[in-house]
């Protein structure tokens, strides 16, 4: 049994993918099946790696970020907001998780000479903001921000992967595998399930954060980034609301997985295949 | 007359005294390489070692004390293969990004006659400071035949758990337990 949990398709595929299906339909009713994201990611950190926070190294900070990130989305969800126009808290997410992804770079920056440093950061920090920006336009829209999710998940993962990091490749797989599950129940029950940013905003910093830090650490290219960058724009093409929901994330995956699959060929033309 | 004798003898007192006192030596980084060695998924013991470090080495034989300490480039790891090297120096083993360098500092120097025997000290990896002691396995101290200088050589090594310094990616496949082995040259100052 050991041995099986051991295996690595098994700690970011399998587990992520069941941990996901279950808090998906187990909170559907409180409107909280957005959680399922971090149940899948959780389930890779404790199968994969651990909880640990000292020393906060960078791939640390993105478990307990992208912990934070979900209870800040049921928190949103879970408040009466009034006051507060919705649409106030995209640009303040959006702006944070930016300030988030310097936080989680400086470890690794501060060993750069200074204009290495500020290109890196200022670019990540940019490349966080907009993909937490772009997914949080689809926190309602659940067939799409399950597209999307599922892309970016496979697509950062499969990228970090080629790159040269199997941890990083493993958080972003369940990412993917854990929106898979999402996506997978909508398809099957032909009936959308709740979204809300419990989903977004943890699935756009994990997974926005894993490839900043794989472009900093790994060789996965920066303009890799970029087809990443395009997967929440991808999964805004105009498909009919009247199809059965298996056809609308179908069509709505083919376009975010392409952007995906070109994220992870720009790595391999540079990277090759993985050392393991 | 009388002072400058007693300069001379205060001088010549002291002789004796500074004969006992420690020496200094600086590790030479072209004959020092410390070696690790990591069981792969079982099968077979993959070998690697770290192309650069620096340090000093100081001896006290008289009072049998002294100290060491030893920086390595985490950078600078080799197992012969270049793509297990870059995955090695990545997130997943020896973070060298975030962590450029692994380092060992001695709080006891033990002797068993005239020669150190082992060092107790702190091995700092991936930020996480634990107490190691090094076996000196084999020690040498003489004249250079090449150059004349002063010259102590060493091979230390010890085992470690790699998972108490949280480098857990690929447990149990890879290895847990990790022999270290410390070849060290290094040049009286």
């Amino acid at each position: 049994m050991q041995e099986l949990l051991n295996h690595p398709a098994i700690q970011s595929g399998l587990a992520p993918f069941i941990a996901a299906l279950l808090v998906a339909e187990l909170l559907k009713r409180l409107r909280l099946s957005g959680l399922s994201i971090i149940a899948g990611f959780a389930a890779t950190v404790f199968l994969a790696s651990n909880f640990s926070v000292d020393p906060l190294t960078a791939t640390r900070k993105i478990v307990w970020l992208g912990i934070a990130a979900s209870m800040v989305g049921v928190l949103l969800a879970g408040f009466n907001l009034s006051g507060f126009s919705g649409s106030v808290w995209r640009p303040v997410l959006s702006i944070l998780s930016g300030a988030a992804a310097i936080w989680v770079g400086l470890p690794i920056l501060q060993h750069q000479a200074l204009n290495v440093a500020l290109q890196w950061g200022v670019g990540c920090a940019l490349f966080v903001t907009w993909l937490v920006f772009w997914m949080d336009g689809l926190h309602d829209t659940s067939v799409r921000a399950g597209s999307a999710g599922m892309a970016l998940g496979l697509g950062t993962g499969g990228a970090a992967l080629l790159g040269g990091s199997g941890m990083l490749g493993q958080f972003g797989l369940a990412i993917g595998a854990a929106a898979g599950a999402y996506l997978m129940i909508q398809m099957l029950a032909n009936r959308r399930l709740p979204c809300g940013r419990s989903y977004t905003l943890p699935l756009s910093l994990i997974t926005g954060l894993v490839a900043c830090v794989a472009v900093l650490t790994t060789k996965l290219p920066w303009y890799a980034l970029i087809p990443i960058a395009m997967i929440p724009l991808a999964a805004k093409i105009p498909v009919s609301e009247k199809l059965v929901l298996w056809v609308q994330s179908l069509l709505l995956s083919v376009a975010t997985l392409s952007c995906a699959a070109s994220a992870v060929y720009l790595t391999w033309r540079v990277a090759g295949a993985p050392p393991f | 007359m009388l002072s400058r004798i007693s300069i001379a003898a205060l001088l010549f007192s002291t002789v004796p005294l500074m004969s006992h006192a420690a020496e200094s030596y600086t590790i030479d980084p072209s004959h020092t390489y410390p070696h690790f060695s990591v069981s792969h998924l079982g099968f077979s013991t993959m070998q690697g070692r770290f192309e650069k470090s620096s340090g000093k080495v100081t001896l006290d034989r008289a009072a049998k004390k002294g100290t060491v300490e030893i920086s390595i480039e985490a950078t600078s790891i080799s197992t012969g293969w270049a793509k297990r090297d870059e995955h090695l120096r990545g997130p997943d083993f020896f973070n060298a990004a975030e962590f450029p360098t692994i380092s060992y500092k001695s709080s006891a120097v033990k002797f068993q006659g005239n020669n150190p025997s082992s060092v107790e000290g702190t091995l700092t990896l991936l930020g996480v400071s634990k107490p190691v002691t090094l076996s000196i396995d084999a020690f040498k101290c003489g004249a250079n035949p090449m150059n004349q200088k002063e010259l102590c050589g060493a091979a230390a090594s010890a085992q470690i758990k790699r998972s108490d310094f949280g480098m857990t990616y690929a447990l149990p496949g890879v290895g847990d337990e990790i022999k270290l082995v410390f070849e060290v040259e290094a040049y009286k100052d």
